[in-house]
């Protein structure tokens, strides 16, 4: 019963198969491999510094990767970027637009670099965000210059949309009609999309399936209403105030308080409350449902306290 | 409808949850259309994705149904299913309650009374309703 457009793509529209990406010595992106289904919403969400951006440059080619296979839309990301740009609406961390350009201007030359874009779609989006054609890109507001740069990412008609942190220092509003745009054409259009927020609200939002970025590698990948049912907190007490030497399997972050026992477990089953029980010294098992945002930042203080 | 992005319960059966009280308040009658796919995703800034996979989630208990071309309907009786699933919702939290009233050591009685207390705070609507015994002011 499906009522939206459907792509007619096959394979993942996004593939990124054992990815490497080193500055000098060091990884930032550190074996990474991934794929996004057409059509479908994909969030991405990591702590500054986890990859997000070095992962979507490479998915435009503007990024070589060291080692691995950057995909998008079919097309190699390393010798067929050309192809990617024009099938897909990017929308930078920073914007790069000339600053002294008016709007129609800078409008024009992106018109320009496009044979399927569309100057009714465009024309649309510029009267609902009341972007004043005269006005200079340095006189428009943080808010203004994303709604700019989303009405050129869509306006040629892109079968694949990435938003690069879009939404960062902007007001709640600005936020609000900014992800209504996109949800527009995405109701319109059914692109497939790649998110990348610090706002696990807005990946509810937006998102089907979501990615934990930590270090350049991922700590999950899933359909988030799957993560949100297969992972929970358990709180047990422990006998003797120190946890058991063998954790059961699944266990991504944990910490003790006095007799107080937390952990969060990956893969959640019936069985695990059992296991726990059964463990040398640990009583009182009781499991606590957490949110999406909860489940992140265990996800990452669980590695953190690895490394 | 106001979706939670704290809360352990997926966006999908938030919206399910939604959907399902406005067909118990009689907002949406039975036979009437309910909001096209577009329309709700955009009303509540949620992906189209998840508001479908709601309807189907509703789709499957029987509470809507779709007809070829003209979009999602209320079925038949379902205002009286929103309704029993109200009522199962509702003692599902019962019984959460109770089991962690008793873990606390609480009585029967006193777990009554708490009960008798909590429904007199919050106003009755519907005529034949009335305050608890003993606890008439």
């Amino acid at each position: 019963m499906s009522l939206l457009p459907q792509s007619n793509g096959t394979g993942p529209a996004i593939e990124l198969d054992g990815v490497f990406k080193l500055f000098g010595n060091s990884p930032a992106v550190d074996g990474l491999s991934l794929s996004v289904e057409h059509g479908s919403t994909f969030g991405l969400i990591g702590p500054n510094g986890a990859g997000k951006s070095t992962t979507i440059k490479m998915l435009m080619g503007l990024l070589a990767p060291t080692s691995g296979s950057v995909r998008v839309l079919g097309h190699d990301a390393g010798t067929e970027a050309t192809q990617i740009r024009q099938k897909v609406g990017y929308v930078p961390e920073l914007h790069l637009m000339d600053r002294w350009m008016r709007v129609k201007e800078v409008v024009g030359f992106c018109r320009s670099a496009f044979s399927t874009w569309n100057d009714d779609t465009c024309r649309e989006m510029l009267d609902r965000y009341e972007l004043p054609d005269d006005k200079k890109v340095k006189q428009l507001s943080k808010g203004m210059l994303v709604k700019l740069s989303l009405v050129l990412a869509i306006s040629h008609e892109p079968e694949m949309l990435i938003l690069d942190e879009p939404m960062s220092g902007l007001d709640p509003l600005a936020r609000e009609e900014f992800l209504d745009g996109v949800l527009q054409t995405v109701c319109d259009k059914g692109q497939t999309v790649l998110l990348s927020t610090h706002s696990l609200g807005d990946i509810q939002r937006m998102a089907d399936t979501v990615g934990f970025l930590y270090g350049g590698r991922l700590l999950a990948h899933s359909n988030i209403d799957d993560l949100l049912a297969s992972t929970k907190r358990v709180r047990a007490t422990l006998t003797n105030g120190s946890p058991p030497e063998n954790l059961p399997t699944g266990v991504v972050w944990q910490q003790v308080e006095g007799r107080e026992w937390l952990l969060t477990v990956a893969d959640f089953t019936p069985e695990t409350v059992q296991k726990i029980g059964d463990l040398q010294g640990v009583e009182n098992v009781d499991v606590i449902d957490i949110g999406l945002e909860d489940l992140f930042k265990d996800f990452v203080k669980g590695q953190r306290s690895n490394s | 409808m106001k979706l939670d992005p704290g809360s352990h319960i997926p966006f999908y059966l938030q919206i399910a949850d939604g959907i399902r009280d406005a067909v118990a308040a009689g907002v949406y009658l039975p036979g009437e259309p309910l909001p096209s796919l577009r329309a709700l995703a955009l009303e509540i800034h949620t992906n189209p994705n998840t508001v479908q996979k709601a309807y189907d989630e509703l789709a499957r208990e029987g509470l809507i149904y779709s007809r070829r071309g003209k979009g999602l309907f209320v079925a038949e009786q379902g205002d009286e299913s929103a309704r029993a699933s109200a009522q199962e919702s509702l003692q599902r939290s019962f019984l959460e309650g109770i089991i962690a009233a008793r873990a606390a050591g609480m009585s029967s009685r006193e777990i009554r009374k708490a009960f008798t207390a909590a429904l007199n705070i919050t106003p009755a609507k519907r005529t034949g309703d009335s305050p608890e015994k003993g606890n008439r002011r």
